[in-house]
């Protein structure tokens, strides 16, 4: 039991892992002719991607996984209410600029 | 009577809140926070593409990485802790709990190394709009995992003596210290990689 679950959490960190590793295949494709350049497909990407990140650590590093389901749904309405603010307010400068 | 949900998850326990139901306060307030500087702060890089893309090259991305995962390892120490507290092997969480301290520790050596390169480059709070939130996140952060060591020692603490070994107050902690770990997930994302 015990090393069944923590085969999972070491699953987990690998996952965790290999997204953050993957930013940096993100940032070298979003370079062009060695330039950086701005790019809503890359700055959305890369919030989704922590957020699903965050997401993952408090089902499963946090345990809410496990959780009553008032605590589950706050978790997620949480990452909502994050996701809807940074992108919101990412668009509304974009519109401004 | 109660109302409470009570349907059994995948490993057979009955579904609880992890730790004190206080720190999930805490946790939900500071996330609110946070997301308030990460908006106010993409909505002025969105204004401002240009200026903050030529800051943000002056940062190293492979160093973020390298912070990145061993805060996630610390955190993935801590969960491991709090199982094995659970399973009665206090021995073990201890080591676990001293190895995710360890963990925050190179975090924390090598965002002060990361500072000092930094402003020996030239590049100080004044430098730029793009370094004035860079130093704020990553102090707010950084004061934020000091206080995570505070959080650490009282878990280690619990675990030393049968006398306490509180399972409640190491999951609490734990949760702190996760917390301290997501917030620098997000900011990892907004700093370095976000164009």
């Amino acid at each position: 039991m015990q090393t069944k679950l923590n085969r999972r959490l070491l699953a987990i960190w690998l996952l965790l892992s290999a997204i953050t590793v993957g930013y940096v295949w993100i940032d070298r494709s979003a370079n062009h002719h060695g330039a950086r350049t701005a790019s809503t497909v890359v700055t959305v990407s890369a919030v989704v991607l922590a957020l699903f990140k965050v997401r993952v650590i408090m089902g499963e590093f946090m345990e809410v996984r496990g959780a009553p389901t008032l605590l589950r749904r706050l978790a997620d309405l949480w990452i909502v209410i994050m996701a809807a603010t940074m992108l919101g307010l990412y668009f509304a400068g974009k519109a401004a600029a | 009577m109660t109302t409470i949900d009570t349907a059994a998850p995948a490993n057979g326990r009955v579904r609880r809140v992890p730790g004190q139901p206080d720190m999930w306060f805490f946790v939900f307030f500071e996330s609110l926070v946070f997301t308030s500087y990460f908006g106010v702060y993409l909505y002025y890089r969105a204004r401002h593409e240009q200026a903050f893309l030529r800051s943000q090259s002056h940062l190293t991305l492979w160093l973020g990485v390298v912070e990145t995962i061993a805060l996630l390892a610390s955190s993935w120490s801590i969960a491991r802790s709090v199982q094995t507290s659970r399973a009665g092997d206090h021995a073990r969480a201890r080591r676990d709990a001293y190895i995710a301290a360890g963990l925050g520790m190179v975090f924390l050596v090598l965002k002060v190394v990361e500072w000092v390169r930094q402003i020996q480059a030239g590049h100080t709070f004044t430098s730029s709009d793009f370094f004035q939130y860079f130093y704020f996140l990553t102090v707010i952060h950084f004061i934020h995992l000091l206080i995570g060591f505070v959080a650490l020692g009282v878990l280690i603490y619990q675990l030393s003596s049968p006398a306490r070994r509180d399972q409640e107050l190491v999951e609490t902690c734990a949760t702190y210290w996760h917390t301290v770990d997501f917030f620098w997930v997000l900011i990892f994302a907004l700093l370095y990689v976000v164009r």
